[in-house]
């Protein structure tokens, strides 16, 4: 059985948010809806490290949906529209969700977001908010993102380029990629390889031999939720760039 | 009652259909306009929801044990109570509505349950209850409607009959009694249930540690068996007024709402002190996030309870009194319900712990809001770790109009059906 996960190496992560900008554009997100977050551990501000010179930190934790194995918003989702498929991927049927938003409130990880308007009427506002008189995706008109509607094989609307208003949606490993066995957008786009998407029942797999070699944490583990996104923790950086595994011998 | 009640029937049916124009533009545009976002995604609606599902059980309790502990001083209300009982579990169904955002798929519930999800339960607890709570009005009213008919607008009057002997109206009055002595068992657990589920559906999120826990359902019942029997005296005084045989009555559930209120206060600075003794971690951190900033909704609470509690204990002989204690300790718990929902929301379940030379903190990792806010020259951020949440005037309208809705139907059945003696 396949059994998809995450390796997201934060000794690699350098922050320049690629996943979360591919993310948006591949997954046609509506403006003030991302999937993806990446964020400077303990700063107010990205990219700010905390702490007091000398003593500065600056460690980027990019979050995508940790695909629990024990979901919570699985368990609290009224009508079964959030549901764990047979690969481990959860996913949003946007033709069953009622809009209760019980699971944005159960998520521990806050990557739950709902789509509080027409995505039409949010673009429009969202050019308006940020500076441009001209609305540039018309209504009909084309938006960015990937252009056909994705079903899995018993027919449920996991991915539509049009968002429907009232509905929530979530990461989805890329469900439409992962179906023509490609890996999620964020992998592919990150320019410093940080990430590894594999299978994770399959011990030949690169994401099974890296989890096997090296220690790797998931976040909020104490909740129970045994996230399918893993992370290898970031060594401490002397001088520039560099990484010290080690004395030298 | 003549012009005043026709007054307030006007004011209420003003106030409903300004909550029904707010309820179908919001439907238009979507929950854009409410104030809650990704960070804080439920609002004032579930709080009036976890509210009025709190009155409706009150109103059942009270006739219930009547016929099953035989607490004959309530007999009187009983009609009037059972019927709150309906109207508030109506009441808690329809605030759900504007709630969701998509009300046109609300009966997936009943066609796709997920047994795991406490809301379908829920859902399902609340119908049974309503259903059981107007046939047990119907029930104890039967004698009544058989000799003086259900009086409709325009002064005509339908289902009497006007042809019983005196020996059949006995004989159906015998009924009547039987078949509500049968019913009051079933009806009971409801009650209880409808808070506990309620309850349930908040306290199972161990990411939310402001609601998770055992103690959520017991003071769950504690605030509906106060704020109940309140709402039924403020019912029964404009039916009945403060007659003297009803006394007794009024003064059994004031005692029941007062002392109600004593253990809700009693279980949640248990909690309070619980939570404050380990002097950190999530759950003490939901604690001092309502006495930094939700203090003041907090105290609205504190004090309205314990003034209710000494009206009702003091002053029960009174209308005046009733009323004043009955009104405060709804306040109270009107505000103990807002105050569920901002600690829960705002302390963010993503905390990373930070540990550097000198000090350690738990970070909260921000939450997408939704949409793009501020201007080119005023941005506001897109993530957020705190949502400074007041409803929306879209909000106010349609929980304010749910409100005048259900009072509005209330007078109007008081008026329609033959509760009076």
């Amino acid at each position: 059985m396949v059994r998809y996960g995450m390796i997201i190496d934060l000794n690699r992560c350098i922050g320049c948010r690629s996943c979360a900008v591919v993310c948006k554009i591949v997954n046609s997100q509506p403006p003030g809806t991302w999937w993806q977050r990446v964020e400077t551990v303990g700063s107010n501000e990205h990219m700010v490290p905390v702490g007091e010179y000398p003593n500065l930190s600056e460690v980027f934790l990019p979050i995508p949906c940790m695909h629990c194995e024990n979901a919570p918003c699985v368990d609290v989702c009224p009508v079964g529209a959030t549901w764990q498929r047979e690969d481990g991927l959860v996913l949003v049927d946007f033709e069953r969700c009622i809009g209760c938003r019980y699971c944005i409130t159960a998520c521990p990880y806050g990557v739950r977001q709902f789509n509080w308007q027409d995505p039409d009427e949010n673009f429009k506002q969202g050019f308006e908010r940020s500076g441009f008189e001209e609305n540039w995706f018309a209504e009909g008109d084309y938006k960015y993102g990937y252009p056909k509607d994705h079903r899995t094989d018993d027919g449920r609307l996991v991915y539509t380029k049009t968002r429907p208003r009232g509905v929530v949606e979530k990461c989805t490993f890329c469900v439409q990629f992962v179906d023509q066995g490609i890996a999620p957008a964020c992998v592919r786009g990150c320019p410093g390889n940080a990430r590894i998407f594999g299978d994770l029942d399959d011990p030949g797999s690169e994401i099974s031999k890296t989890l096997k070699d090296r220690a790797a944490f998931r976040l909020l583990e104490e909740l129970g939720t045994e996230p399918k996104v893993f992370y290898i923790p970031p060594a401490r950086k002397e001088g520039r760039g560099g990484v010290r595994y080690g004395e030298k011998i | 009652m003549g012009r005043k009640y026709d007054l307030a029937m006007g004011i209420l049916a003003v106030l409903a259909l300004i909550g029904v124009a707010a309820f179908i533009y919001q439907f238009q545009k979507g929950l854009i306009l409410t104030n809650m976002r990704n960070p804080f995604s439920w609002g004032i609606y579930i709080a009036m929801w976890a509210f009025y599902v709190g009155t409706a059980a009150g109103g059942l309790v009270v006739s219930s044990a009547i016929n099953i502990f035989g607490v004959k001083q309530l007999k009187p209300i009983a009609p009037v109570a059972s019927l709150s009982a309906f109207i508030f579990a109506v009441a808690a169904m329809i605030m759900i509505l504007p709630d969701i955002g998509r009300p046109e798929r609300v009966f997936y519930m009943f066609i796709y349950p997920n047994p795991k999800s406490l809301l379908p339960w829920d859902f399902l607890v609340l119908s049974v209850y309503a259903v059981l709570s107007a046939v047990y009005t119907y029930v104890q009213l039967q004698p009544k409607i058989a000799e003086r008919g259900i009086s409709l607008p325009f002064g005509k009057t339908i289902m009497k009959k006007g042809d019983l002997t005196p020996a059949e109206l006995e004989n159906l009055r015998v009924k009547s009694e039987r078949r509500a002595k049968a019913l009051a068992p079933i009806a009971l657990p409801f009650a209880i249930l409808i808070h506990t589920v309620t309850a349930w559906v908040l306290a199972t999120q161990l990411s939310r540690p402001w609601w998770y826990g055992g103690l959520l359902a017991p003071t769950f019942i504690a605030a509906a068996l106060t704020a109940g029997p309140a709402v039924v005296i403020l019912a029964s005084l404009v039916v009945y007024g403060l007659r003297e045989d009803l006394k007794p009555t009024y003064r059994l559930l004031a005692k029941v709402s007062a002392f109600s209120a004593v253990a809700l206060l009693f279980m949640y600075y248990n909690d309070f002190f619980i939570r404050q003794w380990w002097d950190a971690g999530r759950e003490y951190d939901a604690l001092m996030l309502v006495l930094r900033d939700y203090l003041h909704i907090h105290a609205v609470e504190a004090v309205f309870l314990i003034a209710g509690i000494v009206i009702l204990a003091k002053k029960y002989d009174t209308v005046s009194g009733l009323v004043a204690g009955s009104i405060a300790v709804n306040v109270g718990i009107l505000a103990h319900r807002y105050l569920l929902i901002p600690p829960a929301y705002n302390l963010i379940p993503l905390r990373v712990p930070v540990v550097m030379a000198g000090e350690s903190f738990e970070w909260q990792y921000p939450i997408a809001v939704g949409e793009v806010r501020g201007t080119l020259l005023n941005p506001e951020p897109v993530f957020v770790s705190y949502w400074n949440y007041i409803p929306s005037a879209v909000e106010m309208a349609i929980t304010v109009g749910v409100f005048a809705l259900i009072s509005f139907v209330f007078l109007a059945l008081m008026k329609a059906l033959p509760v009076r003696e």
